[in-house]
């Protein structure tokens, strides 16, 4: 299988999914309906999947997976400042040009 | 050409309920001083998409076809190692799964309708256009009329081309600058300030955490089979701190 293909199929799989989710309620039968225990396990749902991507992002390196806790990590860095700007300020493009420029500063002082 | 216009005035009418124009004309108004985030966050995925590896043309298919900015990103960094297909589709539902709980709550607007025009209107169901649709409408005493469904609308393809139209600038601009500038760490720091708002309460923090801690000891797990552990882990782990929590509140 190609890039092309494979990413193709992944994309098509999203469009059915997204159109899935965000029409699941739409389209069932009015008879079904969504028990409160199974909303609050779903609300904690995406919270958790962006963790589990952001995480290994800054934590592992790709594409093997292995621990990687150097402090000299440039993307561990970006991602600090930009975590603790966003958390003080809320603004997601400043908080964007302060992570990357961390990430850059990093990245420029130790190669 | 008269044939030509019937067919799609047609076309229109099965796939879209009864609009009222001066309420799309209010979903439009509502939609604008938001629509500056929406541009942001559309130019950060078109840059990210192609920075983590994609090429124009794959970017521009993503943009169009997935329509789904926060799993868009999710999965790039999944993408980008060619992790199993099922993997890069469950992490995408996971992300997604706040729609599930959108539209339960949007449900009675659209109930009425017949099944293909409630399809159709699924395609647009977005995170702000929900969030201002349900806004708008906290107070409505009757379910489902042309005055909401016109709401709906005006909100719903404002943002469409919004984030379209962004998304293909962040697209063309990203492909113009050199990998060595690490713009795909673009994508993670997007999904930060999606994570943070989200943090509102001890079980999720609780969940955010657990899951933070497995998915690193975990991410060197055949087939990125870490992901899925580390996020079922981290939802039993907030269930659990919420049935602790003193104050008994959910989030």
């Amino acid at each position: 299988m190609t890039n092309a293909v494979y990413v193709v199929i992944c994309v098509i799989g999203m469009f059915f999914i997204t159109l899935g989710t965000r029409g699941s309620f739409f389209m069932l039968p009015e008879r079904y309906k969504l028990p409160p225990r199974i909303e609050r396990a779903l609300r904690y749902a995406p919270a958790c999947a962006l963790a589990a991507i952001v995480a290994p992002g800054v934590l592992t390196n790709a594409p093997e997976g292995t621990p990687n806790f150097d402090l000299t990590n440039p993307r561990l860095w970006g991602v600090i400042a930009a975590t603790v700007f966003f958390v003080w300020k809320r603004n997601m493009m400043v908080m964007m040009v302060v992570g990357m420029t961390a990430f850059t500063a990093v990245r420029l002082l130790t190669t | 050409m008269a044939d030509l216009s019937l067919a799609r005035r047609s076309l229109v009418a099965a796939l879209l309920p009864e609009r009222d124009p001066t309420s799309f004309r209010l979903g439009v108004q509502e939609i604008s001083t938001p629509s500056v985030g929406i541009a942001v966050w559309g130019v950060v995925t078109g840059v990210a998409m192609v920075k983590s590896g994609l090429s124009i043309p794959l970017a521009f298919f993503m943009t169009f076809v997935a329509f789904a900015g926060s799993a868009q990103l999710a999965v790039l960094p999944l993408l980008a190692e060619r992790s199993p297909i099922p993997i890069v589709w469950i992490t995408a539902a996971l992300v997604n799964i706040r729609f599930v709980i959108f539209s339960a709550a949007m449900r009675p607007y659209f109930l009425v309708l017949p099944f293909r025009q409630r399809l159709f209107a699924s395609y647009w169901n977005g995170d702000v256009g929900s969030a201002l649709f349900m806004r708008h409408h906290a107070n409505a005493t009757s379910f489902g009329n042309p005055s909401q469904w016109g709401y709906y609308y005006g909100g719903a393809t404002t943002n469409w081309l919004v984030w379209q139209a962004s998304s293909c600038l962040g697209i063309v601009l990203g492909s113009r600058f050199p990998a060595s500038w690490g713009l795909d760490l673009g994508a993670v720091l997007a999904l930060v300030a999606v994570l943070i708002p989200m943090i509102v309460k001890r079980p999720i923090a609780v969940g955010v955490g657990v899951t933070t801690v497995l998915s690193v000891a975990t991410a060197q797990f055949p087939l990125r089979s870490g992901l899925l552990l580390s996020v079922i882990l981290g939802i039993i782990a907030a269930m659990v701190a919420e049935g602790s929590d003193p104050s008994g509140d959910q989030q």
